[in-house]
C-alpha cells in the first residue's frame, strides 16, 4: 500500500512539475527534549520534507504544497499535509491592491493522532493601501472550515484584521493593529459524561511509560454543556521598529487579547511541538504578549535574529487540574518566556537555516509546568521554470 | 524487479524534467549588468510591468552618493512581512537597464534593509517569489505558527 502511495505521489509530482512555473523542496531536521510540552518531558526528533509548486496564468497563481513529517521515537505521530489553492492580485490604482486566495488542505496523521485528520477550506482576502508614502493601511479577512475525522473538532472560524502604520524620518515605524476572531465548534457536545476514549491517547500519555496522566487524558473531550456557543476574541497590538542602518533592525511588539464570548469546549487543552492542535490556537486564550526582536546582518550576509517573547495567557473554560486529574477550582493560567536565535544564509538556489528555541512555561496546572529546548536545521532548494523577466 | 524498474523510470523522468526546464527560457535579466546601489526610497508605486503577471511593486530609489534616481522593480505586489516606506534606506543588488525614456531601471535580485535580506531572484535572474498569502518562499513551519 505504502509503495503504491509513493508511486502515486511521484507520478503526480512529475505530472505537475511539467506544468509548474516554480518549485521548491525543503528538508528540516528538528530535535527537542520536550515533544509534548508538559511536565513529563520526552525527547524526540522530527524530520520534515516538503515540496511546493506553482503555476501562473492570466493573473492567477495555482499552487500546491505537500509536507511529510516523521518522528523518530513516536513514529505513530508521523503526518502528511497537502495544500492546493489559487490566488490572485488586483490593483485598484498605483497605491492600493487586493489579494485573494482560496485553498484547501488535507492533514493525515498516523494512528495516534488520527482523530486530528482533517480536510479544510480557507478563504483569505486582503487589502493594502498606501495612504501616503509613509503610511500603510492593511486589512484582511480569513474564513476557514475544518472537517475532522473526530467530528468533535469540526469548526468554522472568521478572522478580521485592520492595521495602520507610520514611518518617520528617524527610521522609526509605529504600527497599530486591531483584530477580531470568531470560532464555532459545530458539534462539540458529545455526551453528558466524560468520555473514556479508547481511540486516542494524545500527547500526555507519551509512550505510556509510568505516566500518572493516563486517566486524565480520557477527559480531553469531556466537558459537557447544554448548548453550543461561538468563541469570540478581540485583540489590540502595537509595534515599534527602529532601523539602525541597513544591517541592524530592532523591533518591540505587544498584544493584548480579550475573550468577548464563549469558551473552549474541552476539559483541558494541550499544544504539541510542530503539530497543529485544534484545541490550542489563537481563539483559546486571553491575556497579553510582549516581545523584542533584533535582526542583524553579520559577515557573509548571514541573517541573525534574536527574539525574546513573554506571554501571560488565561484559558477561558479550562480549569487547572492537579496531578490526579481533580479540578483545582481556578482557570488555567500560563506565563511563558521564550528565547529564540535563528541564523539563515541564502545562496543562489537554496537557503539554509539553523535555530535554537528555549521555552519556560509556568502554569497553575502542574502538568503544564515545563521547559524545553528545541533545535532546528533546515535547507530549502528553490528553482524556477518561468521566464526570467 | 519489475516494480523497481518502474520506480526508477519515474524517478528518472521526474528529475530529468526538473533539471532540464529553466534552461530554455528567454533571458531578460542581464547578469553582466549587475550593480549594487545604496540609497533611500523616494516613492513607491504598484504598476503592471509584464503581460500575464501580477502588478509589480516599484521603488524609486535615490542613490546616497550621487543623488541619481533608479526605478527598482522589486517583485509582484505580494504582501511582504515587511512594508517599504518613503525614506527607508535600502541596498539593492540587481540588473541595470535603460528604458526608452532614458530612465535608469534596476531589476532587483536582492534587497537589504534593517538587518534583513529579501532574496527576490537567483543569481541568473530567475524569480524567487511565490504565491500563497503573499510571501516570498515560506520557510519551514515553526511552532509559533499555530498560536
Amino acid at each position: 500500500m505504502k509503495r503504491h502511495i509513493l508511486i502515486l505521489f511521484l507520478v503526480s509530482m512529475f505530472t505537475t512539475s511539467l506544468l509548474a512555473d516554480t518549485l521548491s523542496l525543503s528538508f528540516s531536521h528538528n530535535a527537542t527534549d520536550n515533544l509534548f510540552q508538559n511536565l513529563y518531558a520526552e525527547s524526540d526528533q522530527l524530520s520534515a520534507l516538503g515540496i511546493y509548486l506553482d503555476k501562473n496564468f492570466s493573473g492567477f497563481s495555482l499552487f500546491t504544497e505537500g509536507n511529510y513529517s516523521y518522528l523518530y521515537e513516536n513514529t505513530n505521530l508521523a503526518y502528511y499535509t497537502q495544500d492546493l489553492g489559487i490566488n490572485t492580485l488586483y490593483t485598484v490604482d498605483e497605491k492600493s491592491a487586493f489579494y485573494f486566495s482560496l485553498a484547501g488542505r488535507g492533514a493525515f496523521y498516523q494512528s495516534d493522532y488520527s482523530d486530528f485528520n482533517y480536510l479544510s477550506i480557507n478563504f483569505f482576502g486582503a487589502f493594502k493601501s498606501y495612504l501616503s508614502q509613509t503610511s500603510i493601511l492593511k486589512s484582511n479577512y480569513t474564513f476557514e472550515y475544518k472537517n475532522y475525522k473526530s467530528s468533535v473538532f469540526d469548526h468554522i472560524s472568521h478572522h478580521l484584521m485592520l492595521s495602520l502604520d507610520k514611518y518617520f524620518q528617524t527610521k522609526t515605524t509605529l504600527k497599530g493593529e486591531i483584530s477580531w476572531g470568531y470560532k464555532n465548534f459545530l458539534h462539540p457536545y458529545l455526551s453528558e459524561e466524560p468520555r473514556g476514549t479508547e481511540t486516542n491517547s494524545y500527547s500526555s500519555r507519551g509512550k505510556g511509560r509510568h505516566n500518572p496522566y493516563r486517566d486524565r487524558q480520557n477527559q480531553f473531550i469531556a466537558q459537557t454543556q447544554s448548548q453550543g456557543q461561538g468563541i469570540q476574541v478581540i485583540s489590540l497590538s502595537g509595534l515599534i521598529a527602529q532601523g539602525l542602518g541597513s544591517r541592524v533592525g530592532l523591533q518591540l511588539t505587544g498584544t493584548r487579547q480579550w475573550s468577548l464570548s464563549g469558551k473552549n469546549p474541552f476539559t483541558y487543552i494541550e499544544e504539541f511541538y510542530a503539530v497543529e492542535n485544534p484545541s490550542y490556537d489563537r481563539f483559546s486564550w486571553e491575556g497579553f504578549r510582549i516581545g523584542a526582536q533584533l535582526s542583524v546582518l553579520i559577515p557573509w550576509n548571514l541573517q541573525g535574529k534574536l527574539r525574546y517573547t513573554m506571554d501571560n495567557k488565561k484559558f477561558p473554560g479550562i480549569y487547572s487540574l492537579n496531578l490526579e486529574g481533580d479540578s483545582l477550582g481556578m482557570l488555567r493560567n500560563d506565563e511563558r518566556r521564550q528565547f529564540e536565535v535563528n541564523v539563515e544564509k541564502n545562496f543562489s538556489k537554496f537557503s539554509v537555516s539553523v535555530s535554537y528555541f528555549y521555552a519556560d512555561n509556568d502554569s497553575n496546572d502542574p502538568l503544564f509546568n515545563w521547559d524545553g529546548h528545541f533545535f532546528s536545521a533546515g535547507i530549502q532548494w528553490n528553482t524556477s521554470f518561468g521566464e526570467r523577466k | 524487479m519489475k516494480r523497481l524498474s518502474l520506480r526508477g523510470w519515474i524517478l528518472f523522468l521526474f528529475f530529468t524534467t526538473l533539471f532540464s526546464y529553466g534552461q530554455k527560457k528567454e533571458h531578460f535579466y542581464n547578469v553582466d549588468k549587475e550593480v549594487t546601489v545604496k540609497g533611500s526610497i523616494k516613492e513607491i508605486k504598484m504598476e503592471p510591468l509584464y503581460k500575464n503577471t501580477s502588478p509589480f511593486l516599484i521603488v524609486i530609489l535615490e542613490e546616497k552618493k550621487t543623488k541619481n534616481t533608479f526605478n527598482v522593480e522589486i517583485s509582484p505586489v505580494w504582501f511582504f512581512d515587511h512594508d517599504f516606506h518613503q525614506g527607508e534606506s535600502l541596498v539593492i543588488r540587481g540588473s541595470l537597464y535603460q528604458s526608452e525614456d532614458s530612465a535608469q531601471n534596476i531589476i532587483a535580485r536582492e534587497v537589504q534593509f534593517s538587518g534583513q535580506i529579501l532574496l527576490l531572484r537567483d543569481k541568473h535572474g530567475f524569480p524567487n517569489w511565490r504565491g500563497g498569502k503573499g510571501q516570498t518562499r515560506r520557510k519551514w513551519r515553526r511552532k509559533k505558527d499555530f498560536s
